[in-house]
């Protein structure tokens, strides 16, 4: 099983702990990963509300990329997921404009054909790799934790591009996964909400919000962490907690894991391999809780 | 078909003033839409329900609620296609709204952001002796937002309105950038700068998410954020750049046209802009945390490799960017 | 109390049309709507608005001309000529208020073909010209900022000094009655669809105005003309626009054969819809057809053209009955659709009763006579909605307002409306007894007709009516109270049913709409007239009014 992997800025940037935790993860479940050096960032959205074509562009340069090797994509974060997502479904509904974006990468000998479909970790462990593989490599299931899903948008939403339709299981795939692994899932309304990340500086209050609105509802359900599949959701909803607590005028504490993070911890990885001392948010409590120690 | 309809009531003028749901067991054609179980119920079996309906084919805008959890029209969703396996549909009022009784919403503020966006047109110099000559293209590409019914399902979801009821929403952006794309429309050369200069302030374009809910909720295929977008660009093209919005997609743009990735330490300082030294100080007790904990990126960004075909695509794309 | 010179009752497009009209005319200006503007069943006029644009050669005699002949001859041809004469003008005028109308490829306005008319006149915006023509109207009206008076709904009206002085009307979200005082009152209250069952229209199209009018003494017209549109979806009976046959779409029998060449050779599927809707039955009469309908084919349209032209209708059909137009032909069949008559007006909106006009599909001037022409509604509720806006604010300029007591008013109502809430349970809904009565004339009143059916649909109408005097209203409160709305306006819908039989009995011929199987043929020497009907002391009471002719002399009709 192999994917060419695109990590995308975050998970080497604002959140170093998830890059390395995914591909020890990968490593370990036998996920074969060629990295793709000279793909460009996706553009998180932000890039197209300013130039969508320049932003698809790049997307479809980083697919013809996978194509040109004969591999599937593997994301790790939701907002690259939904934006090549997005991408892919605006260059497929329409031939004329995948032609021009064509000719754009031409000269860098490059052609997508369209028939790239990127895939988040999450859907390639449910749909790809299947859970009955993975049961037997969980060594040290995550019971008695209470684990609240945190999706991030673009991996929701708009469910014409993501594929929903012909696959509804990605609709509670955090959740299946969180069971799979032992733990207890805390189902609450912010779970496929905005975490306010895209707002943090044009509208800060409302973004704090946002965080505090999620994180203390799920607290409040009795959740020990909140896991996500999106690193820019991680950042907002753990680096900017103690701030959001602070606004919303009571104690937070919820620590926010990535997706790569739990899936170790079941296979029994060390939490410091997998970053854990790295969050904003304490989360040894946590891991006492686990027996997984500090 | 026999399903049950969980509807969450509430009456203003009865024990208990609280919402609460009750369930419905009914018997209904296999085609019937959510719509059609509520006027069952309504008018067979408890007449009490209050709710709003009229056209009963997505035109009226009236019957917009959530439906599982999520806003959409009750009279364009199949009863059948919203059971789930125990044959229970779940109805409540929109949200983002103060409820007047059951299922109807109060919308006054809704409306009072429409008027706010001037929702009409504003065409520069007198108007023609017969129609304005403008090109099909804009017209269908116009109709794409006018096909908006004012539902308020957009508003319902709109994650922005949750936090903050200042945000002009959805529904009233999408209304104001059906005004600023109209080539009749236009204070300066056929750009509506008025508009788009009030919209760049706080509660207008940029205090959008992008979260999608509005894309997902909308039945008529408006796509809300994607105009909201739209606005961005408008902005940005027609000069109203000096926000922090403006700021962040110009800085990020400019980071992955020159490097390939994003420079996560430069943007927020691009962001605030470089002499804003209350912002950047605000920045240090979140940058300091991070620094304490390994988690800041990396301080010298590097290039992708092949960066040059990146940095010729944007100088390309960048350059020739589509007219609106 | 609330007081306005001119008051609009009803806020689609003829209504806010009216108000714009009445308010530039320097009027105290106020309108006042069960729903908000936006909800109002213009929206549902998807194919187009007719209008004859003398810069591309056409003509506004060749648009009355089709006009007339559509309407089987009954329409008064000197408010034929008022309405065609002011088409392009007024078409103009909403394109220059922001209508976002298709374009031909120079950029100039588009037309598409519509039923009826022997060349393409009908300006359209997509398939939902009516919600988009709606819309712009309400931006209109908020850029005028009249007072609007939204989810109040108008129980009765106040007649003193001989004369309608005011209304009192429920405010839907507190329940509370108020008394406005108007110099003048403008009808704009749509049609009567709800009255039949199943009908294209929407739930809160319910004749109020009409029966409002008809209690006040006005006098109803053309009441027998009501419209059957020949392609309403299975099933749930909503509406599948004529602009899919305007752009080309064929009606095919169980065996794929285009029917309408025996009934209209020459214009097949474009005949007016009357003589389309009656092809159509006849053949589901002669078992042509399967579960009840015919078959409207779109697939050699192509997706592009339904996808840019159609949206809105292959929506409808892929939600509602599981069919996508691109790819399979779907099931329709004649379902009630428009009132041709009304309240009997002149070219200014004025009616019989001083002070008190209508206009729209509540209205009859009557520019339809005995069959509408597809996209002349919309037409209608422009031009005359700004005439009689116009009129009634010059009006307004002459009278004073009536001192009625306001409390006495509001009383008066309270009163009959807290018996209405006090009735005891007897089992009875008023959602039966609505459903009766729609039966009943979808069963009698329908294309074909005949006297034995009306007459039962006569008797069950009493039955129905005394039926209502004591059906229980299960909501007791004063909060968005739907439950008591509803029986408000079943009764005006009973009314309305009453005046619509009794109009099609006394008619004894077949003309437009009206196909009655015991008298075949039309009689011009003996019906070429309007039947009239107004409130008597027992009942209807029917008269006689004369057709205007101009200078088109009656001929048989041929498409």
């Amino acid at each position: 099983m192999k994917y060419a992997f695109y990590p995308g800025c975050v998970s080497r940037g604002g959140c170093p702990e998830l890059y390395p935790a995914a591909k020890l993860i990968c490593q370990r479940l036998g996920i074969e990963l060629e990295e793709m050096p000279a793909a460009a960032c996706c553009g998180a959205g932000v890039m197209q509300e300013k130039n969508q074509l320049f932003g698809d562009t790049l997307n479809a340069r980083t697919m013809a990329m996978a194509e040109k090797k004969g591999l599937g994509l593997m994301t790790i974060c939701s907002t690259c997921q939904g934006v090549m997502a997005q991408a892919n479904h605006r260059m497929k509904s329409d031939s004329a404009y995948l032609e021009k974006i064509n000719s754009n990468l031409a000269e860098e000998g490059l052609h997508y054909s369209g028939g790239v479909q990127p895939k988040h970790l999450l859907w390639i462990l449910i749909e790809d790799y299947g859970l009955d593989k993975l049961m037997p490599l969980v060594t040290k299931p995550l019971r008695g934790l209470r684990l609240a899903p945190f999706y991030g948008c673009y991996i929701v939403r708009p469910t014409e591009a993501l594929g929903i339709e012909e696959h509804p299981e990605r609709q509670t795939s955090l959740e299946t996964l969180i069971a799979a692994l032992g733990a207890t899932v805390i189902d609450f309304e912010g779970k496929t909400r905005c975490c306010g990340f895209p707002i943090l500086t044009i509208n800060e209050k409302n973004s704090m919000a946002m965080v505090g609105k999620h994180t203390s509802e799920a607290k409040d359900l009795g959740a020990d962490a909140m896991v996500t599949p999106c690193p820019l959701c991680h950042l907002n909803l753990d680096g900017y907690q103690p701030k959001a607590a602070s606004q919303a005028h009571r104690p937070i504490g919820l620590p926010i894991l990535h997706l790569p993070q739990i899936i170790g911890l079941a296979m029994g990885i060390s939490p410091k391999e997998l970053g854990l001392q790295r969050h904003i948010v304490n989360t040894k409590p946590l891991l006492v809780k686990l027996g997984a120690g500090g | 078909m026999d399903l049950t309809v969980r509807v969450k009531r509430f009456n203003p003028e009865a024990e208990p003033r609280q919402p609460y749901w009750q369930d419905f067991p009914i018997s209904i054609d296999e085609n019937a839409t959510v719509l059609d179980t509520l006027i069952h119920i309504r008018e067979m079996v408890d007449g009490t329900l209050s709710l709003r309906c009229s056209c009963r084919s997505a035109i009226c805008g009236s019957c917009a609620m959530r439906i599982n959890g999520h806003a959409g029209l009750a009279c364009k969703t199949k009863a059948s296609d919203a059971m789930d396996k125990d044959g229970m549909i779940k109805v409540e009022p929109a949200g983002n709204m103060p409820v007047v009784k059951d299922l109807v919403v109060n919308l006054d503020l809704f409306w009072r952001k429409i008027v706010q966006v001037e929702p009409f047109l504003k065409p520069q110099g007198p108007e023609p002796e017969a129609e304005y000559v403008v090109p099909n293209e804009a017209m269908m590409h116009l109709s794409g937002v006018t096909a908006c019914i004012m539902c308020g399902a957009c508003v319902s979801d709109c994650t922005v309105l949750e936090v903050d009821p200042n945000f002009l929403g959805p529904a009233a952006l999408a209304k104001a950038y059906r005004f600023t794309a109209d080539p009749r429309d236009g204070d300066g050369e056929g750009v509506s700068r008025e508009r788009l200069r009030k919209l760049s302030d706080y509660g207008g374009m940029w205090d959008c998410t992008r979260c999608g809910e509005c894309v997902q909720a909308c039945p008529k295929g408006v796509a809300p954020m994607d105009r909201i977008m739209a606005l961005r660009e408008q902005a940005i093209k027609a000069g109203f750049d000096n926000n922090n919005g403006a700021r962040h997609t110009e800085a990020f743009t400019e980071s992955v046209g020159h490097s390939g990735s994003l420079n996560e330490l430069q943007l927020p300082v691009k962001t605030v802009g470089i002499t804003n030294i209350p912002a950047l100080l605000g920045f240090l007790p979140v940058g300091l945390r991070a620094l304490t904990h390994g988690k800041l990126p990396p301080l010298v960004h590097k290039n992708i490799a092949n960066v040059e075909f990146v940095r010729k695509l944007h100088h390309k794309l960048e350059e020739h960017q589509p007219e609106k | 109390m609330l007081e306005h010179d001119v008051l609009i009752i009803g806020a689609g497009l003829a209504g806010m049309r009216a108000a714009i009209a009445a308010k530039a005319n320097g009027a105290n200006t106020a309108i006042i709507s069960k729903v908000h503007p936006v909800r109002s069943h213009s929206n549902a006029a998807q194919g187009g608005i007719n209008a004859a644009l003398t810069d591309r050669g056409d003509n506004w005699e060749d648009h009355a001309y089709d006009t007339i002949k559509g309407s089987d001859f009954l329409g008064d041809q000197d408010a034929i000529e008022v309405m065609c004469r002011a088409a392009g003008r007024s078409l103009i005028d909403m394109e220059h208020m922001g209508v976002t109308f298709n374009r031909d490829e120079e950029g100039h306005l588009g037309t598409r073909a519509f039923g009826g008319q022997r060349r393409a006149r009908t300006f359209f915006v997509g398939d939902f010209t009516g919600q988009a023509l709606l819309h712009v109207m309400f931006e209109q009206l908020i850029k005028s900022g009249i007072q609007s008076y939204e989810e109040w709904f108008v129980t009765s009206l106040v007649q003193e000094e001989g004369r309608v002085c005011g209304v009192v009307a429920l405010e839907i979200r507190t329940g509370q009655l108020h008394a406005i005082r108007a110099k003048t009152v403008i009808f704009c209250t749509g049609g009567l669809g709800r009255v039949f069952e199943p009908s294209t229209n929407a739930l809160i199209v319910t004749g109020d105005g009409m029966a409002l009018a008809y209690h006040a003494g006005a006098r109803l017209m053309d009441m027998e003309m009501v419209q059957y549109h020949p392609t309403t979806l299975a099933g749930s009976g909503v509406l599948i626009s004529e602009a899919a046959r305007g752009e080309g779409a064929y009606l095919l029998d169980k065996n794929g054969e285009r029917f309408m060449k025996k009934y209209a050779p020459n214009m097949m599927e474009l005949a007016s819809r009357d003589v389309v809707s009656r092809s159509e039955q006849t053949e589901i009469n002669a078992g042509n057809g399967v579960n009840g309908c015919v078959y409207l084919d779109c697939r050699h349209l192509g997706e592009k053209l339904i996808k840019e032209k159609l949206s809105q209708i292959r929506e409808i059909g892929i939600d509602l009955a599981g069919a996508d137009m691109v790819k399979e032909p779907i099931p329709i069949r004649p379902g009630m659709h428009y009132m041709m008559g009304g309240i009997k007006t002149d070219v200014n909106g004025l009616t019989n009763l001083p002070g008190v006009y209508a206009a729209g599909e509540c209205a009859c001037v009557s520019v339809h006579g005995g069959n509408r022409l597809g996209a002349n509604s919309l037409l209608d509720t422009i031009v005359f909605g700004e005439r009689s806006g116009s009129h009634a604010a010059a009006a307004a300029g002459e009278l004073k307002f009536v001192d009625f007591s306001a409390a006495a008013a509001v009383q008066r109502e309270e009163q009959r409306i807290q018996a209405m809430l006090n009735r005891p349970q007897n089992g009875d809904r008023v959602a039966s007894v609505r459903l009766g009565m729609g039966e009943s004339m979808n069963r009698n009143l329908a294309v074909f007709r005949q006297k034995t059916g009306m007459e039962e649909t006569v008797q069950e109408l009493q039955e129905l009516k005394a039926r209502f005097a004591k059906v229980p209203v299960e909501n007791k409160g004063k909060v968005f109270n739907t439950d008591l709305v509803f029986a408000l306006e079943l009764g005006f819908m009973l009314d309305c049913a009453e005046t619509i039989a009794v109009s099609a009995l006394e008619r004894k011929d077949s003309r437009g709409a009206q196909f009655r199987t015991d008298y075949p043929k039309r009689d011009d020497e003996n019906w070429l007239k309007h039947i009239a009907v107004t409130k008597g002391e027992v009942g209807p009471e029917i008269s006689h009014l004369p057709v205007t002719i101009t200078k088109w002399t009656p001929e048989e009709r041929k498409y």
